[in-house]
This record gives C-alpha cells, structure tokens and sequence, in this order.
C-alpha cells in the first residue's frame, strides 16, 4: 500500500465521518488501521485490484462535491467503479508530471482544450474513443482527438453597478476606458481573455480576432497598467477584488460573476457582450492506473442532460450536450453561458491558436504585467 | 569547533538521522532537477544561456533581492526591539514579548496573508479608519503591490530573527555595560558603541536568516503582490506548472540554491552555528 493510496483512504474515511456515515471514533479507528495495519492491507491488495476506481482531478472548491453529485456517485452506482474527486489542480505542468512519473495516480482531468492538444501531442493523454464517447451529443467543433468538451464557460466583464450610475458597460472598449467607467480594473493572471479584451478595445473585429495580435495586445495593456489593481489566479480572488470593492470592473469567469451577482444582491452585474467562450474538458492520460475503457465509460456517462442540469444548477457550468439547453428553467436560462441567447454575444476561444502559442504569449504577458 | 572527540562524536550521531533525511527525502531529488535544467528540452547549456538573456527572470531576480534586503532591515530592526523587551524587560514584559512572538507561529501563513489583505484593502480596516478620520479621501492602495509583499513577509519572519538576536543578547557579558555606564558613558552611548557591537554575531545570523528565507518566498507574495510574478519562487512555479518549461524553472532553482548555498557559507565564516540558537 502506497502512500498516496493510504493517504486517500484517510481522505475518504475523513469524509465519510463529516458526512456522518461513520462516527468519529470509527474514523479514528479505522484511520488508525490504515496507518499501523499496513502489513495486513498489503495482504488484501488483490482484492483491491479488481475493483480499481477512477480518480478525476478538477481545479478544487465547490467543483469536488459537484462533480461527485453529479457524475461520480451515479457512475458508481451505475458501474460498481467508485471515483474519487480530486481539486489539486490539473495544470500542463502536473499534468505532465504525472505522465513523466512512470506511475500514474490520475485517470480523468478536467483540462484546458488547447493544454489537451498539446499534451496529447506529446503522446501523454489518450485518444478519446469516439465509439464510446457520443460526438452527437456534443456541440459541434467541441470534440477533440484527446479531449472531449464536457461544459462551457465565458470570460465576461462584471461591474459594480453603483459605481457608473446609470451607465452599463457594453463591451471591451468600456472595459479599458477609465474615463467614462472610472474606478480600478482586475485581469486574469494566466492571460487568457486578456489579450482577447485588449484588441476588441482596440477595435479588432471578433471575426478577425485570430491569430491574435499579441505586439498589438500587449502594448494596449502595457499603457493600462496603472489602472489594473490584481490579476486574478483563481476565481475566489476575482470574487473578492470585486465584492471588496478594489475593482469596479473585472473580467471574470461567467460561473464566478453569477455567483457574484447573487452574493452582492444585484449590486454586481455582468454582461455577455464580447465575453470570450471558452470550453471545458476531460482528458485521459496515457496508461492511466484505472483503466482507459473505465475511463471513456465515464466519460459518455457525463454526457448525459440530467447529471448536466446539475453541473449547471451547482456551478453554473454551460452544457456541452445541446439537449440539457431545454431542461433549464425560464429564469436561469439568462445564467447560461451557451444559451442561444447569450451564445451570439460572445465569441469562442480559438484552442488551436492557443495550443500553437499559449507558452509564448503567456511568457510575454507575465513579463509586462510583473515589469 | 570546541569540545572533545567524544562529544563531537555524538554530536553528529545525534545529527545523523535528519541529515540522512534531508539526503534522501532533499538532496537526491534536488540532483534530479539538477539534471532537468541541463538536459530538458535538450542537452546542454541552453538554460542557464537563457537565464543570461531572459529579461523576465532577470527582472524578477533582481526584485526578489531587492525586496528580500528591505525586508531584511524591517524584520531585524523590529526583532531587535522585540528581543530586547523579551530578554531584559520586566517580568510582564517578557510575557508579553513572548506571547507576540510565539502566536504567530502557531497561525498559518495563508491565514496571515488574508488577514493583511483584510487589513490594507481598499474597504480595510485601515483605509475605513483614516477616511473617517478624515486624513484621507481616496483610499491608499496598501495591498496588491510590492508594499503589501514587504509588510506581510516582514511580518512573518520578524519572530524568526528574534532566536539568534535573543542568543546574542543573553550570552553578552553584563558587566561591561555597568562598566560603560561606571565611566559616565550615556544610555545612548552605551547602546550604540557597546551593546550593539556586542550583539554583532546575532544581528549578522538574523538578517542572513531572514535573507534567505525571503528569496524563497511564495504564498506571501503570490496573494498579496496583486497576482504579478513578483518573486523567483512564483516565477519557477510559472515554469513548473503554468507554461511548462521544466529545463529554465530548474535552472532558475539551481541558480537559486547555489546562491544561498554562497551565502549559508559566507555566514558560517562569521558566525557559529551555535550562536543562532
């Protein structure tokens, strides 16, 4: 028994005992057996073996019970397999880490589109098996050789709207124009969106967006330096700058900016014009320990609009699968960044550009932002 | 070193285990990423040629010095202050003293660092004061800058620099001061020519331990620097993780090391380890 296994078991076990399936001196004790009865587990790792499960590695928060509710206990119950979420992050790097270990501790991770073509270029992620993956219930363009889209989400700008009276933002241009929506501005560390924002204030068409002009981009965001407060890593930070009020207008992820909306009582919006569409993924790396065939079948098995309906109503994740769009009730329809409604506002992210230049931008980006 | 064979002895058998410790669990990775920064993407010593041109890296090496001297000054200036109340203040002193000392050790760093963003926020407590005070109309921007980054650091490491000056102070020979002061030299003077000098060792462990603490910072600055890569441990995580370049972040890592490597050594010409404690 590894430590990486024992340290799961202890996770789950600590789980179990806050959901109050065991008490907490049962914890202790089995916590205990884990730890000291090790020779004995060892002894029991062929019946382990056969019942392998899957670990899928999300980016953390809500999204780990989330994603349990939704696709983990039902796969579960479905298939015999249990999936256990995991919120450390799957970025390029410890993606890559894990393939480069020899031994990988991860099945399924909730990745970048464009990371996924890279890495799978590098022979580190399985194909997606088409055969068990439905393409058809996918939005179409969203099915890649080793990622399959699984929801959406959009970079969008939200404001505090008692800052501007009864002005309202509209686009880009706005978002770079302190002088008729005064007040501090927060970016995305990772640069995604970013770029994107700069030339639509510059005045580039959406349809002539890509390949981006990252000369043109990084010197419109050079000159607006001074008016940028913090460049958000993750989305709690891009809650807070605004909630706090440090910002008055931030670019923000779409399932973040309702959430914001609801916990300053309307006081922040958000608008979808001009937000940046961005797809979300599952990948499969390359010799995965659960097993590429369980790894697919949860996949398809994620496909489906009712465990969909949930990543919407829990995260406010757009479905991939066209079908659940019906499902949403009238009034949260507004909050769903694929909805046909709010689809034609925005435009999508190219992946392929980002796959080719990602690395690059994102070199230049941080030098001008840290100078 | 001092002290006889035997006690030398078993000195470094009560040493052995962390050192075979940090070798295993420290070192013998530490050669793998040796390794990486001279063989990924490819062979050689492309790395380290980058490091020489890439301005980012440059950039950031240089503000982590630089921040990492400022808040070497603060925290040794105001762990001097501290030490002395602890270590020659009245006995309600001393408690106090230690009690500001050993808390924070025990609150966790992200825990600290939020605090500070709760603090020196636009809608902190700070701000919200001089506003109604009426010292300020526009809220000062205290946070999410290089400002912010040297007052949490200097706030974490200022219980580290108290041990060594503590040491320092503690083992100096009272007498001299009362001699200082016998010879009708005044408190500021006895300060400043004897005391002070005296506590040299303490003064140069502390500030070498706070140096080298700050150049490895990463949480402190990554959440109160306002998301710029302000410091060289974001920008190997940068690297590592954002936009894998696994051959430069270790190269930058190496460089790192073997600067502080220089620096440990520079240290122990002047000062025995026993003296930090």
């Amino acid at each position: 028994m590894t430590n990486e296994t024992k340290k799961q078991s202890i996770q789950s076990l600590s789980e179990r005992a806050q959901r109050g399936e065991i008490s907490r001196r049962q914890f202790a004790q089995l916590a205990g057996l884990v730890l000291a009865g090790t020779p004995m587990l060892l002894r029991s790792t062929g019946a382990f073996a056969e019942t392998k499960g899957l670990v899928l590695v999300n980016w953390g928060g809500d999204a780990i019970t989330a994603y349990d509710a939704a696709y983990g206990q039902a796969f579960t119950k479905d298939t015999g397999i249990p999936v256990k979420m995991d919120g450390s992050g799957p970025t390029e790097g410890a993606i890559a880490a894990q393939f480069k270990s020899g031994a990988p501790t991860w099945d399924l991770v909730d990745v970048d589109p464009f990371s996924a073509i890279t890495l799978g270029g590098q022979g580190m992620l399985e194909p997606i098996d088409y055969k068990v993956v439905d393409k058809t219930k996918m939005r179409p363009g969203f099915g890649w050789e080793f990622a399959a889209s699984t929801y959406f989400f959009s970079y969008v700008i939200a404001y505090d709207s008692q800052k501007f009276g009864s002005n309202a933002p509209t686009g880009m241009a706005d978002f770079f124009d302190v002088k008729k929506f005064p007040g501090k501005r927060s970016l995305y560390k990772w640069g995604v969106s970013s770029w994107e924002a700069a030339l639509l204030a510059d005045g580039v068409a959406p349809a002539s967006l890509y390949p981006l002009d990252l000369k043109r981009a990084h010197d419109k965001i050079a000159a607006f330096k001074e008016n940028v407060v913090s460049y958000w890593g993750g989305g709690a930070e891009s809650q807070s700058v605004l909630l706090n009020g440090e910002a008055s207008m931030a670019i923000v992820w779409s399932t973040r900016a309702s959430l914001i909306e609801q916990d300053s009582g309307g006081q922040i919006k958000f608008i979808w014009d001009q937000g940046l569409i961005s797809p979300g993924a599952l990948a499969v790396l390359k010799n995965n320990p659960g097993g590429k065939d369980a790894a697919m079948k949860f996949i398809a098995s994620a496909q489906d609009p009712q465990k969909q309906l949930i990543m919407f109503d829990k995260l406010g994740q757009g479905p991939a699968n066209p079908a659940t769009d019906a499902l949403i009730p009238a009034d949260k329809k507004r909050i769903n960044p694929v909805d046909p409604a709010n689809m034609t506002k925005q435009i999508p992210l190219d992946m392929d550009w980002y796959a080719k230049n990602y690395g690059a931008a994102l070199d230049e980006y941080t030098k001008i932002i840290s100078a | 070193m001092r002290g006889t064979l035997s006690e030398r002895m078993g000195a470094a058998l009560l040493m052995a285990p962390l050192l075979l410790f940090l070798a295993l669990a420290y070192a013998w990775p530490f050669l793998g990423v040796v390794k990486w920064s001279f063989t990924l993407p490819t062979p050689g010593l492309g790395q380290y040629h980058a490091l020489l041109t890439d301005d980012l890296v440059q950039s950031v090496f240089i503000r982590t010095l630089r921040i990492a001297a400022i808040v070497t000054v603060v925290s040794v200036t105001a762990a001097y202050a501290i030490t002395i109340v602890w270590v020659r203040g009245s006995p309600a002193q001393r408690v106090i003293a230690e009690f500001c000392i050993l808390v924070p050790f025990w609150i966790s760093v992200l825990t600290r660092a939020f605090g500070w963003v709760a603090l020196l926020s636009n809608r902190g407590l700070i701000n919200t004061w001089l506003q109604s005070i009426g010292f300020i109309s526009e809220p000062l921007t205290l946070v999410r800058n290089e400002f912010g980054v040297i007052v949490g650091m200097s706030h974490f490491l200022i219980p580290f620099a108290v041990f060594p000056l503590a040491s320092a102070m503690r083992s100096l020979d009272e007498r001299v001061l009362l001699a200082a002061r016998g010879l009708g030299s005044s408190r500021m003077r006895t300060f400043w020519t004897v005391f002070v000098p005296m506590t040299r060792s303490g003064i140069i462990g502390s500030a070498m331990i706070v140096f080298v603490f700050s150049l490895g910072f990463f949480v402190t600055p990554a959440i109160l620097g306002g998301g710029r890569s302000v410091m060289i441990a974001e920008l190997i995580y940068l690297r590592i993780f954002q936009s894998p370049d696994w051959g430069l972040g270790a190269a930058i890592s190496v460089v790192l090391v073997v600067f502080i490597g220089a620096l440990m050594a520079v240290l122990f010409r002047y000062v025995k380890p026993k003296e930090l404690v």
